[in-house]
């Protein structure tokens, strides 16, 4: 190094009163000089230098919003809800969401003579599957979230958001994208929804395992049951769905019910 | 003050019975609990911190009943820390974004208040540049540092802390303790380390087979082992315990002395020994 800043460059361009080119060449000599970066120690005010330090550190240490939160919060999500939204261990109810839909795919693909049938069966349950593996049981900081104030049902149904965010453009992808199911790329939805809310509503006496299984066993035996006397097409006709909406309604009304009655009770929501 | 009240509390998981039916009030100051694995300590410092409800009686925390309203229990949650025994961090998580995180389940709302809430405690515990770091990229003690730094969150009337020291080097171990020692409100650890409450605690309780067998202070602790620790050229017989000193002599706890043997100066863990050792004697006997 063949010259070092002096004592009265310094000065002026700690108080800001240097030209343009001149802090630019110290900026540039500083970082490569330690002797330099030493020096500037003594010509900053220590209180303007913990600022400075508050300031970066607080910029560095904030957690960076993952990418598919950031649209959310131009669109007005409070900024707690994103937090726990980006801090929810979603791998496992993704991979989830998308190995059931590849399986679903996958099978549909096998059998072309009961394609429909297959996709009708199968792609309902695959909200239901995600929503499962993102319920607090399988949460990793469950022990440290229980006694928090923080409200359980809302941090449930925020999970069930993140979940559902994958899951069902992952159904409804196989439904566009395999030739001969689009007629009823969206004819799963409505059962999607009902069953979705039954494993909710059996979240709250079952654990996630449990519940999750009980309502794909339910929902395979009642199409099982419908395919005895029906083609399982019957399931994507017009007063079927009105039935899967009448039903998802019902389900709903009992799933609040069913929560503020468990709040009352002393439950944990 | 009462910080926290447990009236004829127990805890059974099938038929395991946890916690025996169990009264004690906790007030200011920092409380130690102590006792073997399986004795109930966790099950007591879970059913404390609302993360267990109990299978029979009351608690009261920070004047809130939480078994039965769940208003009550919000009110009290809002009033307490809790260290859980271990902590699952998923992948991928930094320092500062795990303390958010359980920052916003403590309802800090506004992210300015909440982020320098973060800093403070991360302050606390000695990590105030390890924010950015990667939870999974901090060493066993700084990571332990850090679950406690969570139930700091918010200056709690009620910290709850199952086995802080845990990982700790003997520094840091200083260094928490020095922090525990300053708190205001109710600090209530449950510690294999003996050496913790013989520093830190204004009171122990000792539990056993889910039963409180002593509650007291750390001088009415050693008082209960005053005369029953020797130091001689051999083992008393009957000893709970005993090991060579670097003297060469034989240090017994329990047991009938060595003729030649002296009464010694007891540890609380020598207190502790022969608590436990009582126990298992007395175990089967008819009342």
């Amino acid at each position: 190094m063949t010259w070092h800043v002096n004592t009265q460059v310094w000065e002026a361009y700690a108080a800001g009163g240097l030209d343009p080119a001149t802090a630019a060449s110290v900026d540039a000599h500083v970082v490569s000089c330690p002797t330099c970066r030493e020096a500037a120690r003594g010509h900053v005010e220590p209180v303007t230098l913990e600022v400075v330090w508050t300031t970066v550190s607080d910029r560095i240490g904030r957690p960076v919003l993952p990418l598919w939160l950031r649209p959310l919060r131009g669109l007005g999500v409070p900024d707690d809800d994103l937090v726990v939204l980006s801090t929810a261990s979603l791998l496992l109810p993704w991979a989830m969401a998308v190995g059931s839909a590849l399986a679903c795919a996958m099978l549909a693909g096998l059998m072309p003579t009961y394609q429909e049938t297959t996709f009708l069966l199968l792609a309902p349950l695959i909200p239901v599957l995600a929503v499962v593996a993102a319920y607090d049981s399988t949460d990793p900081f469950r022990e440290v979230s229980v006694p928090t104030p923080y409200s359980k049902m809302r941090l449930a149904l925020l999970r069930t958001v993140a979940a559902l965010v994958v899951a069902v453009p992952a159904a409804m992808a196989i439904g566009l994208l395999i030739p001969g199911l689009e007629p009823l790329a969206f004819r799963w939805l409505l059962p999607a929804l009902g069953l979705t809310l039954a494993a909710l509503l059996l979240l709250t006496w079952l654990t996630a395992e449990v519940a999750g299984g009980a309502v794909c066993v339910a929902w395979l035996v009642a199409v099982a049951t419908v395919g005895r006397t029906y083609e399982v097409d019957v399931l994507a006709t017009a007063a079927a769905q009105a039935g899967f909406a009448v039903a998802a309604a019902v389900l709903a009304a009992v799933f609040l019910i069913r929560t503020s009655t468990l709040r009352l009770l002393g439950g944990d929501l | 003050m009462e910080t926290a009240i447990l009236e004829n509390v127990s805890k059974s998981f099938g038929r395991t019975v946890a916690l025996r039916p169990t009264s004690l009030v906790l007030r200011p100051g920092v409380v130690g609990l102590l006792g073997p694995n399986g004795a109930g300590k966790t099950t007591m410092l879970r059913l404390l911190a609302t993360a267990l409800p109990p299978s029979s009686g009351r608690i009261v925390v920070a004047g809130h009943e939480v078994t039965t309203s769940h208003a009550d229990r919000i009110e009290a949650r809002r009033r307490l820390g809790y260290l859980p025994q271990e902590v699952v961090f998923p992948r991928g998580m930094t320092a500062f974004g795990f303390l958010d995180y359980v920052a916003v389940l403590k309802e800090w709302r506004d992210t300015e208040a909440r982020h320098g809430e973060v800093r403070r405690v991360l302050g606390l515990v000695q990590l105030g540049d390890r924010g950015a770091r990667k939870v999974s990229a901090l060493s066993g003690g700084q990571r332990r540092r850090l679950t406690i730094a969570q139930a700091m969150i918010g200056a709690p009337d009620l910290l709850i802390l199952d086995e802080p020291t845990t990982g700790l080097d003997p520094e840091q171990r200083a260094s928490l303790r020095g922090l525990l020692s300053g708190l205001v409100g109710t600090v209530l650890i449950a510690t294999h380390q003996t050496e913790d409450v013989s520093t830190l605690c204004d009171r122990v309780l000792v539990i056993e087979d889910g039963t409180i067998s002593f509650d007291g202070t750390v001088p009415e602790l050693l008082t209960t082992a005053a005369g029953r620790v020797h130091a001689g050229p051999a083992a008393s017989r009957g000893a709970i315990t005993t090991w060579k000193t670097g003297t060469g002599q034989i240090r017994s706890v329990g047991g009938q002395p060595h003729p030649d043997a002296v009464p010694v100066e007891p540890s609380v863990e020598d207190a502790y020994l022969l608590l436990r050792g009582q126990a298992s004697t007395t175990e089967g006997v008819p009342s």
